[in-house]
C-alpha cells in the first residue's frame, strides 16, 4: 500500500476498526488534487524555463556572432597591424632588436643581420643575448677582451635603465645601439650605423685644429697652446718664444704665377719651417702669407731664439721648384719672448707683431725682436692711416707743380704735379711719408686719382704748350684700371690728351707683364707721352727701353749730383742722352741746382732739365707761363707770387 | 535528561499530566490556539518551575507527524544543565539588531553553550536579529531557532515565554555548563533550476529588479494565473537561491513573505544584496525529505558520544516546504525520524524563517525554505 494512503487511512481510522469513510474520499481526492496542481506547476515551470533557456541560448548565440564578428575584426586589423609593423621594421634605416626579461630574442630586423653580419639561424627568436653577443663578436665586432665584454654588456641589460653603448668593428664601423627597457622586463634596442657621422666629427674636430692648405694647426689652438704656455710659465716658471714670419712679396708671386703657385708654395714653406721646429714646438699658419712659431726655451732664451730665427730665414729662403718655376722668396720675421714680452697670449701676439712689422718695413728677409719703442711707431703711423682717411674727404691734399725746362731755350716746357698733404695739426707733410701707408691700406687709388683729375683741371687753364705729368706707382699701375681713370678726367678737364705726360718707374716693367705693356700702349695710342722716371736708380736695363717706346727718360738725380766728382756718371749720362737721340726719345737730367749742372748735362746732350736751378714745386696759382715761345736763352719765366 | 511529551486538543485537552519536574517547556500552536493565552497558564499550572516558551507556527511536528488542530509541546528536564531566558519586543524590522544585541547581553556568560531563538515572523529583520546576538555572545556560540508562523495568512505571528505568547516578540533559552549536547543541521534539498540572473535593483530585503526586469513579473509568470491569486503565499514553492558571486558556495536560500503589486516587487524573509546572483529553486518530494534527513544526520552527529537519558530533536521546518509537499509533508518527518531511530524524540513546527549556522561557512543566520533541526541532550560524568 502506498504510505501516503496508509498515512490517510490512519487518519480516517476511527475506534472500533471502522473507518470515517468521508473523510478518507476527501483526503484521498485532496492528495489527487494536489499531485494534479504539482504536475502542472512543474509543467508550467519545465516549458517556461524552456522558453527562457531558449531566449537565454539566443541571446548567447547573438552574442558570440557579435563576439565572434568583434574577434575577426580585430584578428584582421592585428593581422595587417603586423604586416605594417613587419613593413616597417624590414625598411627601418636603423637595426632593430627586441629582448624578452629572459634576454632572449624576441625579434629583430633585416638590417641588424647585416649590421652585425648575423644569420638568420644565429637570431631565431628565442636565442639568448650571450650566444648573439658570441656571434656578434666572432662576426667582427673589436673588443679588448671578449669574455669581459660580453660580460659587461650583460651587466648593463640588467640594469633596466635605458642607456646607449657603441660597438665599434675591425672593419673600422660604428654602431651607436640605444637601449630602452620594456615595462614587462626585456627591452627594445635601435642600431644605427654612426660611421660616417663618426668620420666627419673626426674630420671637423681636424679642421677645426689645422689648416686646410698646409696640415698646420690654425691660429686658435696656436693662441689655445700659447694660454697653455702662459699656465706652465705662472705655474713653473720658464719661458718661451714665439716667431711671427711673414713672407717677403709673396702676393707678386701669387699675382704674377696664379694661385695654384702660391698655394704649393706656401706648401713646401710649411714643410720647411716643420722641419725646423723641433717636437714640442706648434708650428701654425695663421692666415694668408702668415706663419707663427711657439718655441718652449730652456735656457738663454734670446740666443736660443736667434738661432731658430736664423734657421728659419735659411730655410725659407732656399730656392723653390714648384711647378715648373724656380722660385725664390724671403721672409721676415717678428719675435716675442714670453715673459719679457707680453704676460698674456694678446699682447705677446701684438708684440710680435709689432717685431714683424718692424723687420719688414726695414728691408724684409731679416728678423726683429720686439721693442717697447715700436708701439710707439705702429700707433703714430696708426693715427696717420686714419687721418689719411680724412684727408681726401676734408680736401686737404694739394698739387705742387716742378717746372722741367727745355735745355736749349729754358722756357718750361712742362711741369711735374707732386702731392703735398697740408695737414691741420702737423703741417706740410712730404708725399715720401704718407705714400707708402696709402699705398699699404689701398688710399693710392683714390689719392692717384685725385692727383690725375686735379692736375688735368689745373693745366687746362695753362698755356697749350705747356703739359704736365704725374706720377704712377707700381701699385696703382697694377690695380687700377688707368685707362678708365685718364679718359674720364681728360674727358672732365677738356685737356688734349698730348698735354699730358705719366711718369712710370721701370718696375712697373720689372714684373714683364705683357698685361702692364698692353696697357701703356694703350695709353700712348690715346696720345698720353709715356716718361721713364729714375733711369739709373734700378735694374737699369736697357732692355726695358727697348721693350717700350717712351717719350722722355728721366735720368735719376743721383748721376747729376756727381756730374763733376765722377767721370762715370758724366759717361753714363752721356750715354744715356746719346741713347736717347738715336732712339728719339726726350732725356731730362733731374736735380739741376747750378749753372755748372746745367752746363754739364747740355754739354752731355740732355735735352731737358729739372731742378731748383729753375725753381721750387709750387702751387698752380703760383705759376706764370711765357705765352709766346722767346728767344732762346732768354729768361725763365717763372714767378712765384709766394717768394 | 528526560523529554516529556505532550500534545493539546479541542477535544482531549491537554494528553497527560507531568511526570517529571522539568525546566523548560516547548510549545507549539496555531495563532489561534494561542492567542487567548489560556494554553499557556495550564502549561505553567502543569510545570510550576518550568520556563515556559512556545510561538504560533504554519502547522506543528509531533514526532513524524504534522498536524494543524493539536498544541505539540515537550516538558525537558535538565540533570546538570542551567538554563536561561530572555524575552525581549521588537517594535519594528529596523530594531532587530538592537534586540537582538539586547537578549545577547541578557545570556551572555563565560559556559554558555548554545541560544534557541523563537522570533516574530513577520515584523523582524532575522539577518540582523541574529547577527545582533552574534556580536554580544560571539561567533562560537551555535544559535538555533525559527521565526514564528501564521499558518497561509501572514497576519501576526505570536512568541512568548513564561508569559502569555504576543506579537513584536522575541524570546530565547540559553543553555550553559559543560553537560549540555546540542547538535544542528540545516538543509533545504530544493533543486534549482531556470537561469541564474542578477539582482540589478534591491533594497535591504526588497527585490525589485532581476537582470533589470521587474522581480514580481517573473514570479507571477511562472506561478500562473491560479498562482498569482494565493500571493504571496504561493510564492512558496518557488524559493530564491542568492550568493555573492565572489562566494558562490556560500549560497543562501529566500522565502517570499509579501508582494507589492505596484512596486512589482517581492519582499523576502533576509537581505538581498544587489550585485548578487538569483535563481529560482522548486521542491521535489522525495528530495526535500532526504535533506531534511541530511539535516538530521549533521545535528545528530553534532551531538557527540557519552549521551546519556532522553535527547530531543526540535525541528523548524519553512511553511513553504509543507506547502509545496501537501500530505507528502509527513515524508521529510518520517525522514527524519528515520535518522534520528527510536533514541530521539521529535518535537518542532513549519515556520516562516530557519536560523542556524551556515553549512559550509559555520556562520550563525537567516534561513529560509530548510529543515533546520537543533538537538539537545546531556551527557554526564
Amino acid at each position: 500500500m502506498h504510505k501516503l494512503l496508509a498515512r490517510q487511512l490512519a487518519k480516517v481510522h476511527k475506534r472500533f476498526g471502522t473507518v470515517d469513510l468521508p473523510a478518507l474520499l476527501q483526503l484521498v481526492s485532496d492528495a489527487y488534487e494536489q499531485s494534479d496542481s504539482d504536475r502542472r506547476r512543474t509543467d508550467r515551470s519545465i516549458s517556461l524555463m524552456i522558453q527562457e533557456l531558449e531566449e537565454l541560448n539566443r541571446e548567447l548565440d547573438r552574442l558570440v556572432q557579435e563576439r565572434t564578428a568583434a574577434l575577426r575584426e580585430r584578428e584582421a586589423e592585428l593581422c595587417a597591424q603586423n604586416l605594417r609593423f613587419d613593413a616597417a621594421l624590414k625598411n627601418m634605416a636603423h637595426g632593430l632588436s627586441m629582448f624578452d626579461k629572459n634576454q632572449r630574442l624576441i625579434v629583430c630586423n633585416d638590417r641588424y643581420h647585416e649590421m652585425y653580419r648575423l644569420t638568420p639561424d644565429q637570431t631565431k627568436p628565442g636565442t639568448t643575448l650571450r650566444a648573439i653577443m658570441e656571434a656578434r663578436l666572432a662576426a667582427g665586432i673589436r673588443a679588448e677582451d671578449g669574455h669581459a665584454y660580453i660580460e659587461e654588456r650583460l651587466r648593463k641589460v640588467r640594469g633596466r635603465r635605458p642607456y646607449c653603448v657603441e660597438n665599434e668593428f675591425h672593419d673600422g664601423r660604428t654602431i651607436a645601439v640605444s637601449k630602452q627597457p620594456m615595462h614587462e622586463g626585456g627591452w627594445v634596442a635601435i642600431h644605427q650605423d654612426i660611421t660616417e657621422q663618426k668620420r666627419a666629427e673626426k674630420q671637423i674636430a681636424y679642421m677645426a685644429c689645422h689648416d686646410g692648405l698646409t696640415g698646420l694647426l690654425n691660429r686658435a689652438v696656436l693662441l689655445e697652446k700659447m694660454e697653455e704656455a702662459f699656465g706652465r710659465l705662472r705655474q713653473r716658471g720658464g719661458a718661451f718664444v714665439v716667431f711671427m714670419l711673414d713672407l717677403d712679396l709673396f702676393k707678386a708671386i701669387n699675382d704674377s704665377l696664379g694661385h695654384p703657385v702660391g698655394d704649393e708654395l706656401l706648401k713646401a714653406v710649411a714643410r720647411r719651417l716643420s722641419a725646423c721646429a723641433r717636437q714640442a714646438d706648434i708650428v701654425s699658419r695663421l692666415g694668408g702669407d702668415e706663419f707663427a712659431v711657439l718655441a718652449m726655451a730652456d735656457g738663454n732664451h734670446r740666443e736660443e731664439a736667434i738661432a731658430m730665427a736664423n734657421r728659419l730665414l735659411a730655410a725659407v729662403a732656399a730656392p723653390y721648384d714648384v711647378d715648373g718655376h724656380h722660385l725664390n722668396i724671403g721672409t721676415s720675421i717678428g719675435i716675442a719672448l714670453a715673459p719679457e714680452h707680453g704676460t698674456d697670449v694678446d699682447q705677446l701676439m701684438k708684440n710680435a707683431d709689432l717685431a714683424l712689422y718692424k723687420a719688414k718695413s726695414e728691408g724684409r728677409d731679416a728678423f726683429r725682436f720686439f721693442e717697447p719703442a715700436m708701439g710707439t711707431e705702429v700707433r703714430t703711423r696708426r693715427s696717420l692711416q686714419i687721418e689719411l682717411r680724412k684727408a681726401l674727404t676734408n680736401e686737404e691734399f694739394e698739387l705742387h707743380y716742378h717746372p722741367i725746362v727745355d735745355i736749349k731755350t729754358r722756357d718750361i716746357a712742362s711741369v711735374e704735379a707732386l702731392v703735398r698733404w697740408q695737414h691741420p695739426r702737423r703741417g706740410m707733410i712730404p708725399p715720401g711719408d704718407f705714400i707708402p701707408l696709402a699705398e699699404e691700406t689701398g688710399l693710392i687709388n683714390p689719392v692717384g686719382e685725385w692727383v690725375v683729375r686735379k692736375a688735368c683741371r689745373d693745366a687746362v687753364c695753362w698755356p697749350s704748350h705747356i703739359k704736365v705729368s704725374v706720377n704712377l706707382s707700381p701699385l696703382q699701375f697694377r690695380k687700377i684700371g688707368p685707362i678708365d681713370m685718364f679718359c674720364k678726367a681728360l674727358a672732365d678737364s677738356g685737356l688734349p690728351p698730348e698735354r699730358l705726360e705719366l711718369e712710370i718707374t721701370e718696375s712697373v716693367l720689372l714684373h714683364g707683364s705683357a698685361e702692364n705693356v698692353a696697357k701703356l700702349h694703350q695709353l700712348r695710342l690715346m696720345g698720353i707721352s709715356i716718361v721713364l722716371d729714375d733711369f739709373g736708380t734700378g735694374y737699369s736695363s736697357l732692355s726695358y727701353l727697348l721693350m717700350f717706346p717712351f717719350d722722355k727718360i728721366k735720368i735719376d738725380r743721383s748721376f747729376v749730383r756727381e756730374l763733376s766728382k765722377n767721370a762715370d756718371c758724366a759717361s753714363i749720362v752721356s750715354a744715356v742722352a746719346s741713347l736717347g737721340r738715336s732712339l728719339r726719345i726726350r732725356t731730362v737730367a733731374e736735380g739741376i741746382e747750378t749753372d755748372n749742372q746745367l752746363t754739364l748735362v747740355r754739354g752731355a746732350g740732355c735735352t731737358h732739365a729739372q731742378g731748383f736751378l729753375f725753381g721750387r714745386p709750387r702751387p698752380a696759382a703760383e705759376l706764370t707761363f711765357r705765352e709766346s715761345r722767346p728767344s732762346p736763352g732768354g729768361p725763365q719765366q717763372i714767378k712765384s707770387q709766394a717768394s | 535528561m528526560r523529554v516529556e511529551q505532550l500534545s493539546w486538543s479541542e477535544a482531549v485537552g491537554w494528553s497527560a499530566s507531568a511526570r517529571i519536574g522539568a525546566g523548560l517547556v516547548l510549545y507549539f500552536g496555531t495563532r489561534r490556539a494561542l492567542t487567548c493565552g489560556k494554553r499557556y497558564r495550564e502549561l505553567r499550572a502543569i510545570y510550576p518551575d518550568a520556563h515556559v516558551v512556545g510561538c504560533s507556527t504554519g502547522g506543528q511536528i509531533r514526532n513524524d507527524d504534522v498536524t494543524d488542530e493539536e498544541i505539540a509541546a515537550a516538558a525537558l528536564a535538565f540533570d546538570a544543565t542551567e538554563l536561561r531566558v530572555a524575552c525581549e519586543p521588537v517594535p519594528s524590522p529596523n530594531r532587530s539588531r538592537s534586540c537582538g544585541e539586547a537578549i545577547g547581553k541578557a545570556l551572555a556568560a563565560r559556559d554558555l553553550v548554545g541560544i534557541f531563538v523563537l522570533s516574530d515572523g513577520l515584523h523582524v529583520n532575522g539577518d540582523a536579529l541574529v547577527s545582533g546576538i552574534t556580536d554580544a555572545v560571539g561567533q562560537k556560540i551555535a544559535i538555533t531557532g525559527g521565526l514564528a508562523g501564521d499558518g497561509a495568512e501572514f497576519r501576526k505571528t505570536l512568541v512568548g515565554a513564561d508569559r502569555r505568547p504576543r506579537t513584536h516578540m522575541v524570546a530565547a533559552v540559553a543553555f550553559y555548563g559543560p553537560a549540555i549536547r546540542i547538535g544542528h543541521g540545516c538543509v533545504g534539498g530544493w533543486d534549482e533550476f531556470g537561469p541564474r540572473r542578477r539582482i540589478t535593483r534591491s533594497r535591504g530585503n526588497v527585490l525589485f529588479e532581476f537582470d533589470g526586469k521587474p522581480a514580481l513579473d517573473l514570479y507571477e509568470r511562472y506561478l500562473g494565473e491560479d498562482g498569482v491569486k494565493d500571493l504571496p503565499v504561493s510564492a512558496l514553492v518557488f524559493p530564491l537561491r542568492i550568493f555573492d558571486p565572489d562566494r558562490p558556495d556560500h549560497d543562501i536560500i529566500r522565502a517570499t513573505l509579501a508582494v507589492d503589486r505596484n512596486a512589482r516587487s517581492i519582499t523576502l524573509a533576509g537581505d538581498v544584496p544587489e550585485g548578487w546572483i538569483a535563481q529560482l529553486m522548486r521542491g521535489n518530494f522525495d528530495r526535500l525529505a532526504a535533506g531534511a534527513a541530511m539535516a538530521a544526520r549533521r545535528a545528530a552527529d553534532g551531538l557527540g558520544p557519552s549521551r546519556t537519558g532522553d535527547q530531543i530533536a526540535i525541528l523548524v521546518s519553512c511553511v513553504g516546504r509543507r506547502l509545496v509537499m501537501g500530505q507528502r509533508t509527513a515524508d521529510e518527518l518520517e525522514a527524519t525520524s528515520a535518522e534520528f531511530g527510536p533514541g530521539i524524540s521529535q518535537l518542532g513546527f513549519y515556520s516562516y524563517g530557519e536560523i542556524s549556522p551556515h553549512l559550509v561557512s559555520g556562520v550563525c543566520e537567516l534561513h529560509n525554505q530548510t529543515m533546520t533541526i537543533t538537538t539537545i541532550a546531556e551527557a554526564l560524568g
